[in-house]
């Protein structure tokens, strides 16, 4: 023991853990950088350091695969019912929201017209098969305050007519038909008066027609056409269409328009129907036994 | 026709439900079909319908046609009844036909749901459309009955072949084989 502390080796061996000593010292004065040494061996052992640290990672996550499957099991039913869960809530959550947005629609109707009563949004249930004029029901019936005759809408415009009714559903006429005539009047001179109705070449196009107007009419293409509500079956002041073309009838004394709907028929989703409205028409045993 | 074994008697009880089933089912299937969409569709259920009328005695033959008949009154948004007292008109005349005068040939079955479905589609064009005098209305004819019918007529033939495939495993056989009969003896 003594000659080894009398040796060289001792010595150098001493001298060495100074050196490394004083290096530690160093590095603290550094305040948390790297030393150029440490850097530099870093560096040129990154790659390695990188593969290996991959590879190792991999056995580990193989090894923690066979060591933990039963914990992961049922980690993972635990999650699969979590996420039935949460998609649950998120069905309930769009469910809530398309109402809120129906809710939305039926709250600005009311301020446009707050003379009106309207039943809860009606969902469309399906057009009537192979009908020209785009006939639907909704899932609305006398249930839910409807009857016939009752006008149809949406917050953009006039959809059609109930023509019949059963407990939880209803059929709607739309003003595609023919067999419904709307007194209707030009928003913009107010003073140009026309029947909407339907017919079997505009309702190929979705489209709907102005008829009987006066042959000096000043109804411009765009303007808005509206309910005049002299009729007693629809409210005033509901939007119809916008004219896209004029004419004059084949006998030469009126004229009339072609008119594209506020709404796109053949792609509704839902609906309101008005249950009742100012100035609506009483109708009696006879009139509800007949369209 | 041989005696029936028990064991025959029940396989036989046993398909003839698991058909009807199969039968109801496609009636249902082609009803929500023809619910769907604004575009043209065939009148699925008359085809159906004359398919069943084809292969079952007379008065199944006659309910089944009126229970299509009102499903089709449903889905075309017709008089309750109309389509049903068509139908079931239609198909016990073509079961009566089919029992007396004609063989199970495809051909048969064609020029018959041509036949039918084409008075269907013109009676509900002159009874809906043309006695109300709508102006150009012929246009629906052409644009719409015409269409409708032809789209009937293609139709039919896919629902002959999901029927003719049913009937094949599941329809009790009216005449032995030679083969079968020398069998049973």
């Amino acid at each position: 023991m003594r000659e080894f502390l009398k040796s060289t080796r001792f010595k150098v061996l001493l001298a060495f853990i100074a050196f490394l000593v004083g290096i530690m010292i160093y590095a603290v004065t550094k305040g948390g950088y790297s030393l150029s040494g440490a850097s530099f061996i870093n560096t040129i052992t990154k790659p390695l350091r990188f593969v290996t640290n991959s590879i190792s990672v991999k056995v580990e996550t193989i090894i923690d695969r066979y060591e933990n499957a039963n914990f992961y099991y049922v980690q993972n039913k635990e999650l699969q019912k979590k996420i039935g869960e949460l998609n649950q809530k998120l069905a309930d959550y769009e469910d809530l929201q398309a109402e809120v947005e129906e809710l939305r629609k039926l709250a600005v109707i009311k301020e446009k017209h707050p003379d009106s009563t309207f039943s809860q949004p009606a969902e469309i249930l399906g057009y009537i098969a192979n009908d020209p004029f785009k006939s639907f029901t909704i899932d609305k019936g006398y249930a839910d305050g409807i009857e016939p005759y009752c006008p149809v809408t949406t917050a953009e415009g006039i959809v059609g007519i109930v023509i019949e009714v059963s407990q939880y559903t209803a059929t709607v006429r739309t003003i595609l038909s023919p067999d419904l005539s709307i007194a209707s009047v030009c928003s913009a001179t107010n003073a140009d008066f026309g029947i909407t109705e339907g017919s079997v070449i505009t309702a190929e196009n979705n489209m709907t027609k102005l008829t009987h107007l006066n042959i000096n009419h000043k109804i411009k293409k765009g303007n808005l056409i509206i309910t005049s509500g002299s009729s007693g079956l629809f409210p005033k002041d509901y939007p119809i269409g916008t004219v896209k073309s004029l004419g004059v009838e084949s006998n030469g004394l009126t004229a009339y328009a072609e008119i594209e709907p506020c709404v796109d028929i053949s792609r509704l989703h839902s609906v309101f129907v008005i249950t009742d409205f100012v100035g609506k028409k009483e109708t009696d045993d006879e009139d509800k036994n007949s369209p | 026709m041989r005696i029936k074994t028990p064991r025959e008697k029940r396989i036989l009880y046993i398909k003839t439900i698991v058909r009807w089933i199969l039968y109801i089912s496609i009636i249902f299937i082609s009803f929500t079909a023809m619910t769907i969409g604004t575009w043209k569709k065939p009148m699925l259920l008359v085809p159906v319908a004359l398919c069943i009328a084809i292969n079952n005695d007379t008065m199944l033959s006659a309910y089944t046609g009126a229970l299509c008949g009102f499903l089709t009154d449903i889905a075309c948004g017709r008089l309750f009844g109309y389509n049903a007292v068509l139908l079931t008109i239609f198909c016990t005349a073509v079961s009566l036909i089919y029992e007396l005068y004609l063989r199970k040939k495809f051909f048969n079955y064609l020029w018959i749901t041509a036949i039918v479905s084409f008075i269907q589609c013109w009676l509900d064009y002159k009874f809906y459309y043309e006695m109300w005098d709508y102006a150009d209305v012929e246009l629906i004819f052409t644009e719409y009955s015409f269409k409708i019918w032809i789209y009937t007529m293609i139709s039919s033939v896919v629902i002959y072949l999901i029927f003719s495939i049913i009937n094949k495993f599941l329809m009790p056989k009216e005449h032995l084989t030679i083969e079968e009969v020398i069998k049973s003896s």
